[in-house]
């Protein structure tokens, strides 16, 4: 009894002091509140909201259809192929970047003659427009005037330049490259950071352990790379599931669903098909995997736990 | 350090709040009639050309002289983003005081579009064909101004004819199979050009739909699913599987393949008056001719299109500077230059009258009355439209002319609901 008084006594003070310390944050934390919600918060929402609509084909709000929109969405027959195709494309490129680029990245940690412009060079594919990479190999893939289908036929390897951007396949293929192409920069410099923090001393207790290249590789580098890698491997995972860009115009022109990817079905749902509130639901969808993705990166790495 | 810290407070501040002011959800609609008595219209139109963008400027800079009191913005995209332009600005409040588009019933049954009486005078609207102005029709009110008419027409490549032994120019299916066939085997062009890609997939299933006696339905029900078109698209289906066309048709679009026409690697291809101004720039060397599309049984038909002018109400403000805008533009003079720059078919009696001479034009002005057009009076026709460009290309991928054209169906009938 004597607790419960005092604990209806306290409180008034314990507001106070905490009205206090809120209001003097609140300018500190303020803007990149007000950020973070007008910016995530609101679109995110907002996306929920018209997943429960029903909006007409011009785009007014007409009325509430509840989770229809989403039985809608899990009855399309094209579903499974889609969501195959996001599988296969997110593994094959997300792996094929940390590869490369741990090689690429060791390469960069030695020191050799020029190495600061090398390192410059690598920046490059980070740095142009992704519309404006992709757009280039997608005029060299053309079978018409496209000069990687002429190189073809020149060696003979070809008779006639190839569709590589009209058929399903090859398209996400040729895609494939592209993403791993831009890429690599970040995943480089990402682990080059890595490599940089691998004190000396370990290295040299490896060599007076008489531990071997490979053998210092995996047991003395690479383990201390878990964070760097951690972070690239998250971060290109969510890119690369949430690609736009470069699907759109490797496949754009492949007609039907089979070489689409949840990113860019939901923007033929929009686009062909003008329906809101359908590519809204899928858009939920979209963003429930990329969050079951991040929780399970989360709880089975444990990238923020110390090695 | 400290004053690091305040200095992105404060950059950070400003930009949320720049943010928050910019970010407002419903949008000011444009500026109205403004304190100095200067009302400015919002025009958004598509690219029909390279020139389309200078051409509207000059009618604009000349409008404007005349009108000091009316300022237009125009704003031009392709016809790949224009739709969804519109959608974004129809959805922010923004909406086009003056639009030129495809499709217009949709936003009439909605209720969005002024009414032609609303933003053109009476002579004007007179002057139109009556057989345009009844296609700008829905549910009895007249809503867009009919702007440009075209047809299609088959082009066919002299110099690979020759090569290739082919004496006549096809004028029905099975000859244009065999003279396809033909130049495919003996040259190293392919036959016929047929682009099923997203670019215009419904221009090229329509031309051969029509050759059947086929077509896309009218203002009450989109029919696609119909025996006619399904046995002209059996027809698509033997052109392909027999390799007459060119590689990869169902992710073809149009104009990189008409481009491969112009280059002279093509044997046949549909194509606009358009075509035959850009082979004179481009390539005026081609020995080409221009022939009536073969049908099925040699019987005149082809795709018509229309596009049209229209205007988005908002809150009616504007109406009058609209009216003088399109008084303006429709004026014998001024439209008729704007239509034979652009290469198409004139919609006004004044402007027919003017062109008639026009040697371009004739083979095409010769088969408009024989058009078909798209049932753009149709308010599922923007989705039938959207479907046909995402799925008619899969003929082309080994899927049955009967599932993908019920597959089409399928979405119109969605929409129609």
């Amino acid at each position: 009894m004597s607790t419960a008084v005092r604990d209806a006594a306290a409180p008034k003070y314990r507001v106070r002091k905490h009205d206090q310390s809120w209001w003097a944050s609140l300018p500190w934390i303020g803007p990149a509140l007000a950020l973070i919600l007008a910016i995530v918060v609101f679109p995110a929402g907002y996306m929920i909201y018209n997943s429960t609509r029903k909006i007409s084909q011009v785009g007014t709000d007409l009325e509430s259809v509840g989770l229809k929109n989403f039985a809608t969405v899990f009855a399309d027959p094209a579903l499974p192929r889609i969501l195959i195709n996001t599988f296969f494309w997110v593994i094959i490129v997300v792996l094929l970047t940390v590869v490369i680029s741990l090689a690429l990245a060791q390469f960069l940690n030695k020191p050799f003659p020029g190495r600061t412009l090398v390192r410059m060079a690598v920046i490059v594919p980070w740095a142009a427009s992704v519309v404006m990479t992709t757009t280039l190999f997608y005029y060299a893939m053309d079978p018409n005037y496209g000069l990687f289908n002429k190189f073809l036929v020149d060696l003979g390897v070809l008779e006639e330049g190839f569709g590589w951007t009209k058929n399903a396949v090859p398209a996400i293929a040729v895609s494939i490259v592209v993403a791993v192409f831009v890429s690599i920069p970040f995943t480089t410099y990402t682990i080059l950071a890595g490599l940089q923090a691998v004190p000396d001393e370990t290295l040299e207790a490896a060599k007076m352990d008489g531990a071997g290249r490979w053998r210092t590789y995996f047991s003395v580098i690479l383990p201390q790379l878990r964070s760097a890698l951690a972070v690239s491997v998250l971060i290109n995972i969510i890119n690369v599931f949430n690609n736009l860009p470069i699907l759109r115009v490797m496949t754009g022109s492949i007609p039907g669903n089979d070489a689409d990817t949840l990113m860019t079905y939901i923007f033929k749902v929009l686009q062909f098909d003008r329906r809101l509130d359908l590519s809204s639901a899928l858009s939920v969808v979209n963003f429930a995997i990329v969050l079951v993705i991040v929780a399970i990166y989360v709880k089975t790495v444990k990238p923020m736990q110390e090695v | 350090m400290k004053r690091t810290a305040r200095t992105s407070i404060l950059a950070l501040s400003t930009a949320s709040a720049l943010l928050l002011t910019s970010c407002g959800f419903s949008g000011g609609g444009g500026s109205q009639g403004g304190e100095d008595g200067v009302t400015t219209l919002n025009m958004l139109v598509p690219t029909y050309s390279t020139g389309t963008k200078t051409l509207w400027e000059g009618v604009i800079k000349d409008f404007e002289a005349e009108h000091e009191d009316i300022d237009i913005n125009l704003e031009v995209q392709s016809w790949d983003n224009l739709e969804g332009v519109l959608k974004t600005k129809l959805q922010g409040n923004q909406a086009p005081d003056i639009y030129n588009g495809g499709a217009f019933a949709e936003y009439a049954a909605e209720g969005l579009l002024a009414p032609a009486s609303d933003i053109a005078s009476d002579e004007t609207l007179a002057d139109f064909q009556q057989s345009f102005a009844d296609a700008e029709t829905y549910e009895g009110t007249q809503y867009a101004l009919p702007l440009i008419a075209s047809a299609r027409a088959l082009f066919y490549n002299e110099t690979l004819m020759k090569e290739a032994g082919v004496e006549q120019v096809p004028t029905t299916w099975d000859e244009l199979y065999e003279a396809s066939k033909k130049i495919s085997e003996k040259t190293k062009a392919a036959g016929y050009g047929m682009p099923l890609g997203s670019e215009e997939a419904q221009g090229e299933s329509l031309i051969w739909f029509a050759g059947n006696g086929g077509n896309f339905g009218d203002a009450e029900k989109i029919s696609v699913d119909t025996p006619a078109n399904i046995e002209a698209a059996k027809f698509m289906q033997k052109m392909i599987e027999g390799g007459v066309t060119q590689n990869d048709p169902g992710a073809t679009q149009r104009t990189p393949m008409l481009n491969t026409f112009i280059q002279g690697k093509v044997g046949f291809a549909y194509g606009l008056p358009q075509t035959a101004v850009q082979i004179e720039k481009e390539n005026p060397d081609l020995k080409y001719g221009i022939a009536p599309v073969a049908t099925k049984d040699g019987s005149a038909a082809t795709l018509g299109v229309a596009d049209r002018l229209m205007s988005f109400k908002n809150d009616g403000s504007k109406s009058a500077a609209v009216k003088e805008f399109m008084d303006y533009f429709y004026s014998a003079p001024v439209y008729t230059k704007w239509v034979s720059a652009e290469g198409f078919l004139p919609t006004t009696k004044s402007g027919s009258e003017q062109l008639d001479g026009d040697q371009t034009l004739k083979p095409f002005l010769d088969l408009l009355p024989n058009a078909v057009f798209y049932p753009t009076t149709n308010p599922a026709w923007n989705a039938t439209d959207g479907a046909f460009k995402s799925m008619m290309g899969e003929i082309a991928t080994g899927k049955s002319a009967e599932d993908v054209l019920g597959g089409i169906q399928a979405k119109a009938d969605a929409a129609s609901n």
